[in-house]
C-alpha cells in the first residue's frame, strides 16, 4: 500500500447506521487537495403544515451503487482535477436533524470540488433509484423528487 | 422466468417486495406492465409514474422491446425521492 500515490477513489455506501461528517470527509482527504467540499441532506421536522415524525429510507441497493458510480464518473470526467468522491446514504430510519446523506468530493482548488458536490447531489436526485417515505403523526406519504426524470409534476 | 423487484408505493400496492415472472423473451415493456398488473390490479393507480429497470438500465413503459434472459432482474421503480 503506497500512500503517496494517492489514486482517485470513489466512496460509496448506503447503511442503516447513522452517519458520521468525520468519517466521509477523512475518506476524501488527500495531501494534494487544497479543498474539500462537503454536502449534508439533513430530515426536516415539518412539511405542508404537517409535522414530519421521522423518515423512512429504502433502495434498490445494487442499481443505486452502479447509478452512483456512474455519477463519479461523469464528475471525473466534467471535472478531472477532482480526487477523491465519498456518498454515503442512510437507509431505514432516519430520525429529524440527522442525515440522510453526505456527500464529500476533494480537489486541488476549491472551485472544482464545491461544482462537483452540487453535481452529485442534484443528480443523485434525479437518477438513484431511492425512495423516502415521510412519517406524519397521522399518516404517511412516498415523497417524489422534482428531479426525477421520468415522474410528472402535477401536483 | 424474470425476477420482478418491487419497490416503495408498488411494493405496497403488489403486497410484496419480489416474486418470479414467467415471461415471453420478446416482450414490450408496455405489454410487460399488463401482464403485471393482471397479477396486481391495484398496481394500475400508479401507470404514469413509474418506469421499469431492466437489469439495472431504466426503460420507460411503451412500446420498446425487451429481450429477457431466464434469471434477469425487472424492477418496478415509482418516483424517486434519495438525497
Amino acid at each position: 500500500m503506497d500512500e503517496s500515490e494517492d489514486v482517485p477513489k470513489d466512496f460509496i455506501k448506503l447503511k442503516s447506521e447513522k452517519l458520521s461528517v468525520d468519517e466521509v470527509s477523512e475518506l476524501v482527504i488527500s495531501p494534494y487537495c487544497g479543498a474539500v467540499s462537503l454536502f449534508i441532506g439533513t430530515t426536516r421536522n415539518n412539511f405542508q403544515g404537517k409535522k414530519v415524525i421521522h423518515l423512512e429510507y429504502e433502495a434498490y441497493t445494487s442499481m443505486a451503487e452502479t447509478e452512483i458510480k456512474k455519477i463519479c464518473r461523469d464528475v471525473r470526467q466534467k471535472w478531472p482535477s477532482v480526487k477523491h468522491i465519498a456518498v454515503h446514504h442512510r437507509l431505514g430510519v432516519v430520525p429529524i436533524t440527522e442525515a440522510s446523506v453526505i456527500i464529500a468530493v476533494s480537489s486541488p482548488h476549491r472551485a472544482e470540488s464545491l461544482e462537483a458536490v452540487m453535481y452529485c447531489i442534484n443528480t443523485l436526485k434525479a437518477s438513484v433509484p431511492i425512495w423516502k417515505k415521510e412519517i406524519y403523526e397521522d399518516e404517511y406519504s412516498w415523497k417524489e423528487n422534482k428531479e426525477c426524470f421520468w415522474a410528472n409534476s402535477e401536483k | 422466468q424474470v425476477s420482478v423487484l418491487y419497490f416503495a408505493r408498488s411494493a405496497e400496492l403488489a403486497g410484496l417486495r419480489c416474486e418470479t415472472l414467467s415471461v415471453p423473451r420478446q416482450i414490450t415493456s408496455l405489454q410487460l406492465w399488463e401482464e403485471i398488473v393482471r397479477l396486481h390490479p391495484r398496481l394500475a393507480v400508479i401507470r404514469d409514474q413509474v418506469v421499469f429497470a431492466v437489469r439495472q438500465e431504466y426503460v420507460l413503459l411503451g412500446d420498446q422491446l425487451l429481450v429477457l434472459q431466464p434469471g434477469d432482474e425487472v424492477a418496478i421503480i415509482p418516483p424517486i425521492s434519495g438525497g
